[in-house]
């Protein structure tokens, strides 16, 4: 299939949904499903294959080009499998909803347009589709209407700047070399001074970090990824935040080049150690706001920039395993966090619309396979051997220990175990403990719900067993860049120094558990009781109360709440009410006097009259 | 081939009678230190043996297997660790596997405390979480002092290269990493002055208080590998490990009777003066052990 073709699908297809959305609901159902449906199985016929196209032929003088080669194929499949699921979950996420015709067509669009920025082959469609992107996504995040509209416009405003940064660098690459295709950019950008692929890194660095929320850039995240509609959260942390990693790898491995990206700065500080430390830091402040968090999806969210921050941590720390790790890790955080937003948009629409984690309870007796999912996501997030983060989160760690940066590997360490506590919050305050009289009648997942999730569970737990699937990939992309390639086995990494072996871990823990289960069988069997039946001292348990969230780490909260002060989002709100204070004083001189305006227009050509007299610069 | 399946079998097995002659000698040792007699040495099996008959409750599948995987978890951890050149999974990631597997137990625990709808449990999970992370923060920064002074991530080197030399606490920077491991220790091994988790006079035993019959007696076992564990991981990281199982049993023991001293000696801590208490002097020795490593060079 030719990628024009492809891009067209997706984009008509969106425009198709809406127009339908009018006719019939279910006939628009179907189509939005079939569209991502045929994109995704579009995208995985193109396995393999590396080529470029024209898109069009002169824009501003300009040719548009698609191409496509294993680090676009990789986020293209992401974006559509992702894509397509979340379709899937928003079928009875969004029945009932009003503007579901829009939502669908917006939601369709962003794919759409994450679908160009991946395949794009020259800087300027590049530009063409992250803007598309960014206002497409700023309608689904606004979607919800109130706070949500905040939200939205935070996201906006920062993604705005970054855009603007974009657009200067294009410009800036276009006057020195003459042309904005990538292939075409790398070869003159290799041979350029470090101060201007510095200048070009930074100005493209700027629009790829709002985008994948690294640390100071992330204030938008939380915010958006709560408030949007939980199938696009889905989205928003599983692919959007990735557009800006794909931009990283790009920028950093395509365009400049390892050898020009490693070697930039001072021989004491080069560029990308200031980026491996920036990823650090996105991992340890977000780790532990993330323990803080009440809200379900703003406690997700805040783990996301934490977990953006391993991702930045192994593409920028420049080994062949960082990189490796990174981009794993990358895929998969989309398919664990997308499984977890899932997860708590499933809750949400059965409890009527509850995120707060203070109020939730035992719902794993109402909602099994949400549980299973919810757990599985988990132990995905924090790296349990046999699923996928395990094995992005090994490699980070083992290149950082062995390449002498301990304290970066101490940093990435403890993050997981914040990761721990505020996931095992996340499950406990849910899913375990009493389950609360309000919630006696919610309901399992519905089926729409549940495939979307099973999908993405399998994902976690095979790529965790079988790591070599994805690593296969990943390896051909990171000998693109002039890696070393790995010893890529189906069940791990062979290497010098260490073996990670998925076969040996598995059938130790099934050994294990079969042992553990055989002497638990040997005992006489427990006896089934009720959640009311507990150990209360010999008083009856009180209905309703004897439950343990509210606070559930509050000696932690205690001593780390005033630590763990925002300060960049506190820097960015209060930058905002200064403009909104000089933009208010200037409003002031539209008075609506004529008399004024004729004034202001008398003075301003005094003023030119003045200066051209006395400095005659004209 | 069959000398290794065989491994498989008599690692963990060594383990557990390690461990619960653990639990009774630290019976017998805390009664002399409180001028008792104390119970016989075979009495803590005969406790194990008795909870498999007694009756008990389940609160639901979820409770049930939280606790099969806290054992299991344990077992797999034991088979990964050296034991005076007993070690049947050496090759397959090393300490960082060890690090993360170490904590399927309590996750395991959490899981079946969870389900057991016990705010006492739900308080004692939480506790056990955020003292983990306490004496994590030191841990962490003891284990990578000794992977980069060895340049390396797989136990068995470590090890290997402790036995060409010498054991790591007698070595300059890693001394301090010593001293560290050994402040912490009775926080890893959950004895008082840290026993916050389980704390029987204020949260009911906290994750144990539901627990009864086999369950408690899954409990039981896990426990005694947990401080197998810990104190196997010090023995092989900084005092060399051992090149039999006897010289290495006797190494545990010292430390082990180390810990039963401190535990004999102190009140409990609250919580946050546990965590205070860690993230003050062992970690600052530990970052200065690691430090130094980094600074001396490996």
């Amino acid at each position: 299939m030719s990628l024009g073709l492809l891009l067209l699908i997706a984009m008509g297809g969106s425009a198709v949904t809406y127009v339908l959305g009018g006719l019939s609901e279910r006939l628009r159902d179907a189509v939005a499903v079939l569209v991502s449906l045929t994109v995704a199985v579009g995208v995985a016929l193109l396995y393999g294959r590396s080529f470029e196209s024209t898109l069009c032929t002169g824009f501003l003088g300009i040719p548009l080009l698609l191409r496509i080669g294993p680090l676009s194929w990789l986020f293209a499949m992401t974006v559509a499998s992702v894509g397509c699921l979340s379709v899937i979950f928003s079928l009875s996420y969004m029945r009932g909803r009003e503007r579901t015709g829009f939502y669908y067509a917006a939601l369709l669009l962003v794919q759409a347009a994450m679908l160009g920025v991946t395949l794009a082959g020259d800087l300027l469609s590049l530009f063409i589709f992250w803007e598309i992107m960014s206002w497409s996504t700023f309608l689904l995040i606004s979607y919800n209407g109130g706070s949500a509209l905040a939200a939205g416009m935070k996201y906006f405003v920062m993604s705005i700047v970054g855009s603007l940064s974009m657009l200067v660098g294009v410009v800036l690459v276009y006057v020195a070399f003459g042309t904005v295709q990538l292939s075409g950019v790398a070869a003159s950008l290799g041979a350029a001074s470090p101060g201007y692929v510095l200048a070009v890194l930074l100005l493209f660095g700027a629009a790829f970090g709002v985008k994948s929320a690294v640390w100071p850039f992330h204030a938008w995240l939380p915010p958006a990824h709560s408030e949007a509609p939980s199938p696009f959260s889905a989205v928003l942390s599983g692919v959007l935040i990735k557009m800006g990693f794909y931009g990283f790898l790009l920028l950093m491995y395509v365009l400049i080049g390892m050898r020009g990206f490693l070697e930039l700065g001072w021989r004491a500080l080069p560029v990308h150690t200031i980026l491996a430390i920036v990823g650090a830091v996105t991992i340890i402040l977000p780790t532990f706001i993330a323990l803080l968090q009440t809200d379900a999806k703003r406690l997700l969210a805040w783990s996301t920039v934490a977990q953006a921050g391993y991702i930045i941590l192994g593409i920028s720390f420049g080994t062949s395993l960082g990189v490796a790790g990174g981009t794993l890790h990358f895929l998969s955080h989309a398919a664990f966090k997308a499984l977890l937003f899932m997860v708590a948009g499933a809750v949400e629409y059965r409890t009527g619309g509850v995120r707060d984690l203070d109020s939730l309870g035992g719902l794993i007796k109402r909602m099994p396979l949400t549980f299973v999912a919810a757990l599985v996501g988990v132990c995905g997030l924090i790296g349990v051997p046999l699923t996928n983060g395990f094995i992005s989160k090994w490699l980070i760690y083992k290149t950082l220990i062995l390449e002498g940066s301990p304290f970066l590997a101490f940093v990435a360490l403890i993050g997981t175990w914040g990761t721990i506590l505020y996931g095992y919050k996340f499950l406990h305050n849910i899913f375990l403990g009493q389950l609360p009289e309000t919630l006696r009648d919610v309901k399992p997942a519905p089926f729409s719900m549940r495939v979307p999730m099973t999908v993405l569970m399998a994902v976690v737990v095979l790529f965790g067993v079988l790591p070599g699937i994805p690593l296969r990939v990943i390896d051909t992309i990171g000998t693109s860049f002039g890696f070393s390639s790995l010893r890529v086995a189906p069940w791990g990494i062979v290497s010098e120094s260490g073996v990670v072996n998925t076969v040996n871990i598995l059938a130790a823990v099934v050994v294990g558990v079969l042992a553990a289960w055989l002497i638990f069988r040997s005992g006489k069997r427990g006896e089934r009781v009720d959640q009311a039946d507990s150990y209360a001292a010999g008083a009856a348990v009180p209905e309703g109360r004897y439950q343990y969230s509210v606070h559930f780490y509050d000696p932690l909260r205690r001593m780390m709440a005033p630590w763990l002060v925002d300060r960049v989002d506190s820097f960015y709100m209060g930058l905002a009410a200064r403009f909104n204070v000089v933009s208010d004083g200037l409003r002031r001189i539209y008075t609506g006097y004529v008399g004024h305006y004729v004034l202001y227009v008398v003075l301003f050509l005094s003023a030119v009259i003045f200066v051209q007299i006395v400095w005659g610069p004209w | 081939m069959v000398m290794k399946v065989l491994w498989f079998i008599v690692s963990p097995l060594a383990a557990l009678v390690v461990g619960i002659l653990f639990l009774a000698l630290s019976r017998r040792f805390m009664a002399r230190i409180q001028w008792r007699y104390g119970p016989p040495l075979y009495q803590p099996l005969i406790d194990i043996m008795r909870l498999f008959t007694q009756r008990s409750v389940s609160h639901g599948p979820v409770f049930d297997l939280g606790i099969v995987l806290t054992l299991a978890a344990s077992f797999v951890v034991v088979l990964f660790l050296p034991f005076g050149g007993i070690c049947p999974l050496g090759g397959s990631g090393g300490l960082l596997v060890v690090l993360y597997m170490m904590l399927l137990a309590p996750l395991g625990v959490a899981l079946s405390a969870g389900e057991a709808a016990n705010p006492n449990s739900s308080i004692g999970v939480s506790r056990k979480f955020i003292l983990a992370l306490g004496y994590e923060v030191p841990l962490l920064l003891v284990l990578l002092a000794v992977m980069t002074r060895y340049d390396t991530i797989s136990l068995t080197e470590i090890v290997a290269a402790q036995r060409a030399a010498t054991s790591s606490i007698a070595t300059f920077p890693l001394v301090l990493s010593g001293v560290a491991y050994l402040l912490i220790m009775p926080a890893v091994m959950g004895l008082r002055p840290f026993e916050v988790v389980q704390a029987p006079q204020e949260i009911s035993s906290g994750p144990m208080a539901e627990l009864g019959g086999r369950y408690l007696a899954m409990a039981t076992l896990q426990h005694t590998l947990s401080m197998f564990i810990a104190i196997s991981l010090f023995v092989n990281l900084l005092w060399g490990g051992a090149s039999n199982p006897f010289v290495f049993f006797l190494k545990m023991l010292v430390v082990f009777a180390l810990g039963l001293w401190v535990n004999a000696a102190f009140p409990r801590l609250r919580v946050d003066q546990a965590i205070r208490y860690l993230w003050r002097w062992p970690t600052l020795v530990a970052f200065v052990g690691l430090l130094l490593v980094v600074v001396i060079g490996r």
